[in-house]
């Protein structure tokens, strides 16, 4: 696992181990990519899921395999700025974009409103979903800054949470958009 | 995991139809891939090849044509849903595509799934196949053999079956604007995450009467279904809910769902006929609106 | 010190202590875990029901380049674990019982090529004849499970002596009062008489981290991080499955994505293990959602149920004789059926009760815990009876149950615990919420429900408060972190009792080598049980620092007090610190307080218990679209009935995610099975509700009588909530008009019961 802090050089990254397949029999493919920001350089094969790149790879372990067919959400992850399912986009689809995961979020230190919100509105408890919730209300915020409740409604729609019931998450996705407003 | 596979990066729509003539049953089409990768996640399915024709540039338009009179959007088989559901020409000339783009699934989903791999994967329970089917679009295929146009009522043969040639690819799905006394609606019916029944009506008015009215009805066979029985009953017909009632309950008659995760057939017959009776009042009441604006 | 004087933490809306870790990120999942030199493992499953294996070779797997090991069950000792009744090998000797049970597993260095292998291990089954129903399994023929395996009691269930049972029983509890055949049969018999059989489906908890395990051999110990819920039950079982001491097993917990009951006991960790063990590296094995589903799931139900009263609404005597598929393995069968018969009867005054309730095995995927079993599966047919003797004696159904309930103090079963809940007070609250008796609209149905749930499972736990010398605090308790906040509840037992500021306090997760003993988390006990032994922990400190304060000042401990992290005596005072370098003559030195709790002497049997009766209500208000039969819920509302709300936010977050899972029982959710086999293993046919299935309103009261055996007169919560729900919903549709026997309340089946209605 890398550690993603440190310098702006593009960080090289080699392929896993061999995979059964003599090695000529699996094609790889070089990538360049920005992650939370930062340039990454990554030898991958066409079929590695963005998920598997991210966590097993990049150490960025925020994003969360769940249901792995896309329902959930709990692997989602801003594509230059929209939501996907980490699980089933291919780590190739990112090549020459820009990723943002839960990581990237707060700023030198300081938290994002929304996870901020999330906090004080008591809007998560086991957390499992709470990366995929966040940065897709991110994309939500990014797009429409003063939503109202249905729009945040269906927003969510395709991010289930087990714990919460969702009420509080409603709550936070409003706090955060009145203090971005209010430029907190 | 996936087994490995190879994907190519052609930049024309005859480099694509070349490459998959070259590698035949071992290649697919790539673009959103938001069935074809669950369904070689599963393992039920494997490419060695895929054929990105995301790479391809132009496929993403939405265009406004005016020919012989009739006015035509042309969608680009690479639009995603999103971007459907946000297109202001889209909006502008046929709203309801819109706003059925904007319900397909999930947003992930939406913002990576394109219009051209949802019709082309031919998956009974798509919204936007049930609706242009009923909207009576055209699709566009191109291959080394040029081009040629199929009307959606021959596009969707099979269960995950459409008219297109394995080489072939869907560069662009003609939709006819509605005339101001058309009205279009759209309905469905979810218990999970594909709908258990979907329906779709475009009809048209001329003096008090239907003139016209088209009805499609999916999710509950291997393909979306015209019936073909209830648009003859309504033709001529006022614009009553007996009428609408009649030509639904006809809906119901000609469908044969069967028993599955979505509801039992007896269930999914009695949803047909609710739905379509509610599609066709909502589609009779907007082509009222417009006539009267 | 008065418990309830002035508290200044306890009883706050503090944040969870945990929250930025989680918005950031940061907090570690047992996913996302890796050891140096460790294996992707990956399981092979069987394809059938039931059948003999007749050979297994894996020798082209083991050949594939980067497979390290093959586990099958030549490599195991063939000793049995289960925590209520030892019967599930770890991995399949002989025969496979169910769709689903681990064959073989594989370890390699990535997990693309452990899943290839799997493809290359060849099983060669012979088919067995399957019961994979209720019905089958308990036909005179029915094809035994379990026949050849010997009643082997599990060491942790709980429940008295375990006996041996016919067939494919796995286990039976009855309840006997009174003679309730003479109530329903005598001269003459009861004027009023419900009668019914319902039938409650298969559940899947999905908490959404699937089950993830990491094993590491070292030595000749092993050191496991787990996503579950009892470190201490799986370090015995483990220990006894590989003939270890238990201190040189360590079960290590990060934070679980969800439990829900779904990762009690023992579930992947003895698999991982093994092949841990046989690839001599660390090996992690993540559980695909469908993994998960063929791991555990919630038993499904048929029940017979009829109820007899006076004319006038006096209830009189409750029969109720029900079946629970526990699937192919007890896992924690015995218990639910143990609860589910003690929840059969409601919370009332009877005069008779005849409940006969058996777990059965059947050949599908095993059934365990899962939030407010027993309570959820009975109480909404136990309270729609309760609401339609209440019709055929023309009374009010919140009328009836005024009458009719237990106070607190009375018996609730014959030697236990008495009823220590006002549920008078509670179901009159739910009523006020509903407006009750103000007209509605002849569509709308209203509802509600009450029952109770055998809360706290068994009173053992231990807790460690380690005081610096710099003033900060670290807790050592063995709960599990599963969203609950528990972390939290506990930094504000601990900064209360020792007047520190809750950032000082720090409350590492469990890991068996390091935290104290805690029995298990779940049944509601953290915050009374665990949270009591916090509690007294503290206490021992604060009693620590009293005696060095006292001899520090020349006073006695009753003279002074702790505020603001020091010791003070009118206006002096001395920080912690500056104690600690009187006490220790240096900067140094550390103040350690135990806690513990434990059952008292001749009270620790089941039948003696329960640790506290967790109240279940809730009440709703639904629309039917009679068109589709799709429900439109209008409002619920529940009550926490809780003795005192420790943080009284996380108390209302419990509700709300218990409610929506009670939605989603009630509802939405259902394990579709044929032969054995699940037809909708994944989230795409398997609807889990999103934030578009909210209820119009919720609201959940809160009640606080101080009427809890724990920290401040806590007494548990997070269960109740979801039982109340499908009670509520059965008895708004009840309202109505609309009968349904059958949950979930699908829009197909309340659309027929409309059509029979109209027939």
């Amino acid at each position: 696992m890398s550690d993603m802090t440190g310098t702006s050089d593009p960080q090289v990254l080699l392929s896993g181990e061999p995979s059964g397949e003599p090695l000529e029999e699996r094609p790889r493919l070089p990538i360049t990519l920005t992650v939370n920001g930062r340039p990454v350089e990554a030898v991958i094969e066409p079929r590695e899921m963005l998920l598997d790149v991210l966590r097993e790879r990049l150490g960025l372990t925020g994003a969360k395999r769940s249901c792995d067919v896309q329902v959930c959400g709990a692997c989602t992850v801003l594509l230059d700025g929209l939501p996907v399912s980490a699980c089933c986009t291919l780590a190739y689809e990112a090549r020459g974009r820009e990723v943002l995961t839960i990581e990237g979020l707060a700023c030198d230190g300081r938290l994002h409103p929304l996870q901020e919100a999330f906090i004080d509105c008591t809007a998560l408890q086991c957390g499992f979903c709470t990366s995929g919730m966040i940065l897709t209300a991110k994309s939500l915020l990014d797009e429409t800054p003063h939503p109202n409740r249905e729009q945040i409604r269906a927003a969510l729609q395709g991010n289930l949470c087990r714990c919460t019931g969702y009420w509080n998450i409603i709550e936070a996705v409003e706090q955060a958009a009145q203090a971005e407003v209010q430029g907190g | 995991m996936l087994a490995p596979f190879r994907i190519h990066e052609p930049t024309t729509v005859r480099d694509a139809s070349r490459l998959l003539l070259e590698h035949g049953d071992a290649a697919a089409i790539y673009a959103g891939g938001t069935e074809l990768l669950l369904l070689m996640k599963d393992g039920l399915v494997h490419y060695p090849h895929l054929v990105n024709i995301k790479t391809i540039a132009g496929l993403d338009q939405v265009a406004l044509q005016d020919e012989n009179g009739s006015r035509t959007l042309t969608l680009g088989p690479l639009l995603t849903h999103r971007a459907l559901a946000r297109s202001a020409t889209l909006r502008e000339q046929a709203p309801l595509i819109a706003q059925v783009a904007e319900r397909v699934a999930n947003a992930r989903v939406r913002a990576a799934g394109t219009l051209g791999g949802n019709l082309c994967f031919g998956e009974p329970h798509s919204d936007p196949a049930t609706l242009l089917l009923a909207w009576d679009a055209v699709m566009e295929l191109t291959s080394t053999d040029g081009s040629r146009r199929v009307p959606a009522i021959s596009f969707f043969v099979g269960l995950l079956q459409t008219a297109r040639q394995p080489h072939e690819v869907l560069t662009s799905v003609a939709v006819p604007l509605l005339p101001a006394h058309a009205g279009a609606a759209y309905e469905k019916f979810a218990l999970h995450e594909r709908p258990s029944v979907t329906v779709a009506a475009v009809v048209y008015l001329r003096d008090g009467a239907i003139a016209q009215a088209r009805l499609a009805v999916g999710s509950v066979g291997p393909t979306p279904l015209r019936i073909g029985e209830a648009e003859e009953a309504l033709a001529g017909d006022r614009p009553a809910e007996s009428a609408f009632s009649h030509a639904a309950a006809l809906a119901a008659r000609t469908v044969s769902p069967v028993d599955d995760l979505y509801g039992s057939a007896e269930y999914k017959r009695h949803l047909v006929r609710v739905l379509a009776a509610r599609a066709l009042s909502a589609a009779s009441e907007q082509a009222a609106r417009r006539e009267r604006a | 010190m008065d418990e309830q004087a002035a508290l200044n933490v306890v009883g706050q809306n503090v944040r969870r202590v945990d929250a930025r870790a989680k918005v950031t990120g940061e907090a570690r999942f047992a996913g996302d875990l890796s050891v140096a030199g460790m294996l992707h493992g990956k399981v092979l499953r069987s394809p059938l029901p039931h059948a003999r294996i007749l050979s297994i070779d894996a020798t082209q797997a083991e050949a594939l380049p980067g497979v390290v090991a093959v586990l099958t069950g030549r490599d195991l000792s063939g000793r049995l674990y289960g925590h209520a009744i030892k019967d599930r090998p770890i991995v399949a000797l002989d025969r496979v019982r169910f769709v689903g049970e681990p064959v073989a597993a594989v370890a390699a260095e990535d997990a693309a090529t452990a899943d290839a292998a799997l493809a290359l291990i060849a099983v060669e089954y012979d088919e067995l004849p399957a019961a994979t129903t209720l019905d089958a399994a308990l036909a005179e023929d029915a094809p035994l499970l379990h026949k050849d395996t010997p009643l082997s009691a599990g060491l942790f269930h709980g429940l008295g002596e375990m006996k041996a049972q016919p067939g494919n029983i796995c286990y039976h509890h009855s309840i006997v009062q009174g003679d309730a055949a003479s109530i329903f049969e005598g001269a003459p018999p009861a004027p009023i008489v419900v009668e019914g059989e319902y039938t409650f489906p298969a559940i899947y908890q999905y908490a959404m981290e699937p089950h993830t395990v990491v094993a590491q051999w070292e030595g000749d110990g092993v050191t496991v991080w787990a996503s579950c819920q009892h470190p201490f039950l799986v370090r015995a079982e483990l220990a006894d499955l590989f003939e270890l001491p238990v201190s040189r097993v360590r079960v290590v917990v990060p934070y679980l994505g969800g439990g829900f009951g779904s990762k009690s006991y023992t579930k992947m960790e003895p698999l991982t293990v093994a092949l841990a063990r046989k690839a001599g590296r660390p090996v992690r094995i993540a559980n695909s959602v469908g993994e998960a589903m063929v791991t555990t799931r919630r038993h499904n139900m048929r029940c017979r149920m009829r109820t007899a009263a006076t004319a006038d609404g006096q209830l009189l005597a409750r029969e109720a004789r029900l079946w629970m598929d526990t699937g192919a393995y007890a896992d924690n069968g015995p218990r639910v059926v143990a609860t589910a018969a003690d929840a059969a009867p409601g919370p009332y005054r009877w005069q008779a009760l005849a409940v006969d309730a058996w777990g059965v095995y059947t050949n599908t995927p095993p059934a365990g815990s899962y939030r407010a079993f027993g309570a959820t599966h009975l109480q909404w047919i136990g309270e729609s009876q309760v609401d339609e003797v209440a019709r055929r004696a023309g009374i009010d159904r919140l009328e009836i149950r005024e009458r009719n309930l237990l106070r607190p103090g009375e018996q609730v079963r014959p030697g236990g615990k008495p009823l220590d809940a006002d549920l008078v007070g509670d179901v009159r609250k739910i009523a006020a919420h509903l407006d009750w008796h103000a007209p509605k609209p002849p569509d709308v149905g209203r509802g509600l429900g009450v029952g109770l749930l055998a809360a706290g499972a068994q009173p053992v736990s231990t807790a460690l408060v380690r005081l610096e010398a710099d003033g900060t605090a670290t807790l050592l308790v063995s709960t599990t972190e599963v969203g609950q906040g528990a972390r939290t509840v506990f930094s504000q037992i601990v900064a209360e009792e020792l007047a520190l500021p809750i950032e000082c306090i720090r409350v590492p997760g469990g890991d068996t080598q390091v935290t104290p003993y805690d029995r298990s988390t779940g049944a509601s006990r953290s915050t009374t049980l665990a949270g009591l032994a916090v509690q007294r922990a503290a206490r021992e400190v604060r009693a620590q620092l009293l005696a060095i304060a006292a001899d520090c000042f020349g006073l006695p401990p009753a003279a002074i007090a702790l505020r603001d992290g020091a010791v003070w005596h009118e206006d002096e005072s001395r920080s912690y610190p500056d104690l600690f370098k009187y006490h220790f003559g240096m900067v140094g030195g550390e103040l350690i307080g135990r806690g513990e709790v434990r059952p008292e002497r001749g009270k620790e049997s089941y039948a003696a218990g329960p640790v506290f009766w967790e109240v279940c209500t809730g009440g709703a208000e639904i629309r039917v679209d009679r068109a589709t039969g799709r429900i439109q819920v209008l409002k619920l509302v529940s009550v926490a009935d809780v003795g005192k709300a420790i943080n009284p936010h996380l108390v209302e977050a419990q509700e709300m995610g218990a409610v929506m899972q009670g939605l989603g029982n009630a509802i939405h959710e259902e394990m579709v099975f044929e032969n054995g086999q699940i037809l909708n293993p994944t989230l795409l046919d398997y609807h889990i509700p999103t934030i578009a299935d909210l209820p119009d309103s919720f609201c959940s009261l809160l009640v606080e009588n101080g009427d809890g055996p724990g920290p401040y007169g806590a007494k548990g919560v997070g269960e109740g909530a979801l039982a109340g729900v499908p009670a509520a919903i059965v008895n708004a549709l009840a309202d109505l008009g609309i009968i349904v026997h059958e949950l979930p309340l699908t829009p197909e089946r309340i659309w027929r019961a409309l059509k029979t209605e109209g027939d």
